[in-house]
């Protein structure tokens, strides 16, 4: 009985607590910035502290399926209350956070100590201990001032940690550009906001987003402004071109958290906005929902398969799982304007459950390449090889996650892309008219999307860890020490767990799609405890952990069929083509890729340039060099334009802001007599 | 939950039917090798050869290379256990599959892929520009084959009103074959989308060792003995599988729906021999076709897209 009254009373202020904590370890690092190793210690152990609080929490909102409320700042004076409320929708949120969180805490302990200089560890400590925070408000918050204020915490954290290397040009480039994409975005969210606000005549969430607060193309545009703003942190195509510049750029245990928790955050605000606050949605939200998903997903994934370096690539894939939870969204919304709850529930659920899978599994990888970074000081998949050697539990661990983001059954990506499919294929069945074919034209989108994720893995894992090293650094490589691969063993073992058992993560979204307006999770999507099941277990359902079975008893077969007693492995050259065989002869990522970029040539429109240089003779040639790029379409055409535009108009607007004082005091005055004048004329 | 009895039954079958298939598959490599040499005036190899070849290669003495790390060795014992998990979920005497209770076609398609993925790792692993080659090329064909094979499964599985092939089967056998012109496009995509999963002319050609055309050989061309004997095996069975996988689809007649010996007879002659009128449209679109460039494939691959997204639209609109 007690014990129960006090961890009530813990929960009771759990999120207010959580957040004095990442604040005071803020201050404190920054105080303690002399002292690279008590920063990190301090950072690390408040982040890993305040997120375990937070996602007790988020388990007991679970569990409970009631909110908790509360307030977080109050001041008597102006009467300003800021509260939060942690609902089931924001719990699954912060219970991702604190699971990926803390892992990445650990990791980034020892992580840290190597790729970060020490005087910035204090500064890299305080801003992930603000991105959290913010991240953490965000989800929390009950009100647009405490939602606005955690948003901006969070991308000014952020950007102060992609900032990081800001000796390199290219990295403040990302950050400029992500605070650019990000207050437009935020200027989006605003705008959005002040119309909800002032047609509402509240500030509190509960109020604005009771779904009948406007009407009308009002509604239309408060949408479109929302999902601009939300689809910016997303990372969605076409506001992604932050995303793969800025995710590299930060350290990569920082990567991890920006791919796994920040992007969450927008996906948070299409789920909680443009999904559920407004009302019944339109069928046009929807197909923009579907539409810009699968391009998202398609066109992430095949930028994915070109890229060299790993973060890079993992960046894109990010844009990709974005795009199959946007899909998984639409397609809830297609079905709730349809008004058929059990299938928006179906989508809802696969979406969320997206959500937790990306984040484990991307964490999971970026963290690995973070590690083979560090041991081989460079991120450039072509000078990686042969490293499952010196590292290979790092490398069994990259290579679940591998498995896992190509949605290959037994691990975490299946069960929700299976989900996804199903919402796609009931959502087919059961739509009338012509509308219904964009159901399996998303499906075999989807279907190409994961296809070409194995494709772009086997690519990242295989030239990276297997065969010989294609470089000196990956030949002298060694093995992470153990607090940094414990976090990748945690996450991968939850990979393959998730993975057999699905079951549990439904149970835990059925009290969560509940408390979603118009949403009602049938009895039938837990199947046997184990499984999932597709609402009707006659159409289609899948117990991942029994299959296990069979594939575990096809391994023992073949292992017995192969095994012969008393014979040794011969160990023998690999055939060079009558040559030595060298690093060089080996296969290399991008001829990996090349077929694919051929193939898909219209999206990549790539460019390449050989150059024979020979000293003597044409015919005896010394080198050749061979450069290919790939175009970026939308930084070209569409960014492109838009930012010779802007700069257009400011150069515009340079003959009002001159520099002159005088000119300035004029403004003002003549400004001063046009609106007395205005008001003498209404009054 | 189940109990014990059903689980215990359920796993006897699954081995049963795994078994069988496991035998009966080098079989089908041979005949059409036979049908194929006959075409071309030869005298083509014994009916037995698969077994005789698969025999040999299980004697020999394990080689490796030196580079290889434990993913080349893994690599085609996950493809075996993948293959010959997938046969226990596709119905092929009785109107049931052993396990169609842990899933359905979508499991069945992503076992395929991770077997794919194990060995088109694995072919990385020796250093061998051929393995990367194969590898790569093998991931291209899957992935560009990937949304065609879904939606060809998908409009036959939508027609039925189920994704699990023992539902499925059960509905079409229970409502008969209609032979509805939406089959008949379906059909055809999803017999285009085989040829290219299972490596045939023309998109691969199982019988060349050139280097600049083959795919499927050169990821494991450096597998010897007893590793390349489960490689070899595994393929037999997943091409046995994908024929099986058209006759569920399209033309269940005859399978039994009851475990009366009479019952199970018929559904092992009708079986038989359809899978044999599909070998021999596997033989003759091999020995009448060219191989296709590397680059056409994905032309051949949008027919079959076209033909499934048209079976949907005609039979759903």
């Amino acid at each position: 009985m007690v014990d129960t009254l006090n961890v009530d009373g813990l929960v009771a202020v759990g999120v207010p607590l959580a957040l004095a904590i990442r604040l005071t370890s803020v201050v404190v690092t920054l105080m303690l910035a002399r002292h690279a190793r008590a920063c990190r210690w301090v950072a690390l152990g408040a982040s890993t502290a305040a997120s375990m609080m937070t996602a007790g929490v988020a388990v007991r909102v679970i569990e409970s399926g009631r909110a908790i409320e509360g307030t977080l700042f109050r001041q008597a004076a102006s009467e300003t209350v800021l509260g939060y409320s942690v609902t089931p929708l924001s719990a699954w949120f912060l219970m991702v956070l604190g699971l990926i969180a803390v892992p990445v805490a650990l990791y980034s302990a020892g992580y840290f100590a190597h790729a970060v200089a020490r005087p910035r560890t204090a500064a890299v400590g305080a801003a992930v201990n603000a991105m959290l925070g913010g991240i953490e408000v965000v989800f929390v918050a009950d009100g647009v001032i405490a939602f606005l204020c955690g948003w901006e915490v969070m991308t000014l954290g952020t950007a102060a940690l992609v900032a990081t290397e800001h000796q390199s040009r290219q990295s403040r480039r990302a950050a400029y550009l992500f605070l650019a994409m990000s207050h437009v975005g935020t200027g989006c969210l605003m705008a959005g906001f002040m119309i909800l606000a002032s047609a509402a005549g509240s500030l509190s969430f509960p109020a604005i987003l009771s779904g009948h607060v406007v009407s009308g193309p009002v509604r239309h545009g408060v949408f479109a402004l929302f999902f601009i703003g939300f689809g910016v942190k997303a990372g969605l195509i076409p506001f992604h071109v932050w995303l793969p510049e800025a995710h590299p750029a930060a350290p990569s245990s920082v990567s991890a958290f920006m791919s796994a928790v920040l992007i969450t955050a927008g996906i948070y605000g299409l789920f909680r906005v443009c999904a559920f606050g407004l009302g019944t949605p339109d069928v046009n939200w929807a197909l923009v929902f579907m539409s810009v998903g699968t391009l998202s997903a398609i066109l992430g994934v095949l930028y994915a398969l070109t890229q060299t370096d790993i973060k890079r690539l993992l960046a894109y894939s990010t844009i990709e799982n974005s795009g199959i939870i946007s899909l998984g969204l639409g397609t809830a919304m297609m079905a709730l304007a349809d008004g058929r709850s059990t299938l928006a529930t179906v989508a809802a659920t696969a979406s969320l459950m997206h959500v937790l899978n990306h984040a484990i599994f991307k964490g999971l990888l970026f963290l690995g390449a973070g590690s083979v970074g560090m041991a081989t000081g460079t991120r450039h998949i072509e000078q990686f090889g042969g490293l499952l050697r010196p590292m290979p539990w790092t490398g069994l661990c990259f290579l679940v996650g591998a498995l896992a983001i190509s949605g290959l059954p037994l691990l975490n990506g299946f069960p929700s892309e299976w989900l996804t499919f199903q919402a796609l294929l009931l959502g087919f069945s059961s739509t009338p008219g012509m509308i219904r074919l964009t159901f399996p034209l998303a499906a075999a989108l989807l279907a190409l999307t994961s296809a070409l994720a194995a494709a772009c893995f086997v690519r990242a894992f295989g030239i990276s860890f297997l065969a010989l090293p294609r470089s000196r650094a990956a030949s002298e490589a060694h093995e992470s020490p153990v607090f940094m691969l414990v976090p990748l063993g945690f996450l991968a073992t939850l990979c393959v767990v998730l993975g057999l058992f699905p079951g549990g993560v439904l149970r835990a979204l059925e009290g969560i799609t509940a408390s979603l307006p118009g949403l009602q999770p049938p009895a039938a999507m837990v199947w046997d405890g184990l499984g999932m099941s597709s609402t009707l277990t006659s159409f289609d359902h899948v117990v991942p952990a029994m299959f296990g079975l069979a594939v575990l008893s096809g391994l023992i077969v073949s292992t017995a069929l192969t095994a012969r007693r008393g014979v040794a492995v011969r160990q023998a050259p690999t055939w060079g083509c009558g040559g030595e065989l060298t690093p060089r002869s080996e296969y290399t990522a991008t001829a990996f890729s090349k077929p694919l970029l051929m193939i898909f040539g219209a999206v990549y429109r790539p460019t390449r340039q050989v150059d024979a240089l020979a000293e003597v003779s044409p015919y005896f040639v010394d080198e050749v060099r061979y450069r290919t790029e790939i175009e970026p379409t939308f930084e070209r055409y569409f960014y492109g334009p838009l930012v010779r535009g802007v700069m257009q108009m400011a150069r515009g607007m340079k003959v009002l802001q001159a520099g002159s004082l005088h000119a300035y005091l004029a403004y003002v005055l003549v400004l001063a007599v046009i609106l007395l004048m205005w008001l003498g004329g209404t009054t | 939950m189940m109990s014990m009895q059903d689980a215990l039954l359920a796993a006897g079958a699954a081995l049963l039917h795994a078994g069988g298939l496991l035998a009966v598959a080098p079989l089908l490599k041979t005949v059409i090798k036979k049908m194929k040499a006959r075409l071309q005036n030869r005298q083509g190899p014994p009916l037995l050869q698969g077994y005789y070849d698969l025999a040999k290669l299980l004697r020999k003495e394990p080689l490796r290379s030196e580079v290889a790390s434990w993913v080349y060795v893994a690599g085609p014992r996950v493809y075996f256990a993948a293959a010959v998990a997938a046969t226990t979920l596709v119905p092929v005497v009785f109107a049931a599959a052993p396990l169609e209770a842990a899933g359905g076609i979508l499991l069945l398609v992503g076992t395929l892929a991770l077997g794919r993925f194990a060995l088109a790792t694995a072919a990385l692993d020796t250093g061998s520009p051929f393995g990367g080659m194969g590898a790569s090329r093998d991931m291209t064909i899957a992935a560009l084959a990937e949304p065609a094979l879904m939606l060809g499964l998908f409009a036959s599985a939508l027609a039925a009103g189920s994704m699990n092939l023992g539902v499925l089967v059960r509905t079409l056998v229970q409502e008969g074959v209609t032979l509805h012109p939406a089959d008949i496009l379906a059909f055809a995509g999803l017999f285009m989308i085989v040829i290219a999963e299972t490596g045939r002319i023309p998109v691969d050609n199982p019988a060349t060792h050139l280097e600049l055309t083959m795919i499927h050989e050169a990821m494991v061309l450096e597998y010897a003995g007893p590793d390349l004997a489960l490689v070899e095996w595994a393929s037999a069975v997943k091409e046995l599988l994908y024929l099986t996988l058209l006759v569920d689809l399209f033309m269940p007649v005859g399978i039994a729906t009851s475990a009366a010996p009479q019952a199970v007879l018929v559904a092992i002659v009708a079986w038989v021999g359809k899978v044999f009128v599909l070998a021999v449209a596997v033989t003759v679109v091999e020995s009448t076709n060219a191989k296709l460039r590397l680059f056409r494939v994905p032309e051949l691959v949008s027919i079959s897209l076209g033909l499934a997204f048209l079976a949907l639209a005609i039979r759903f609109l």
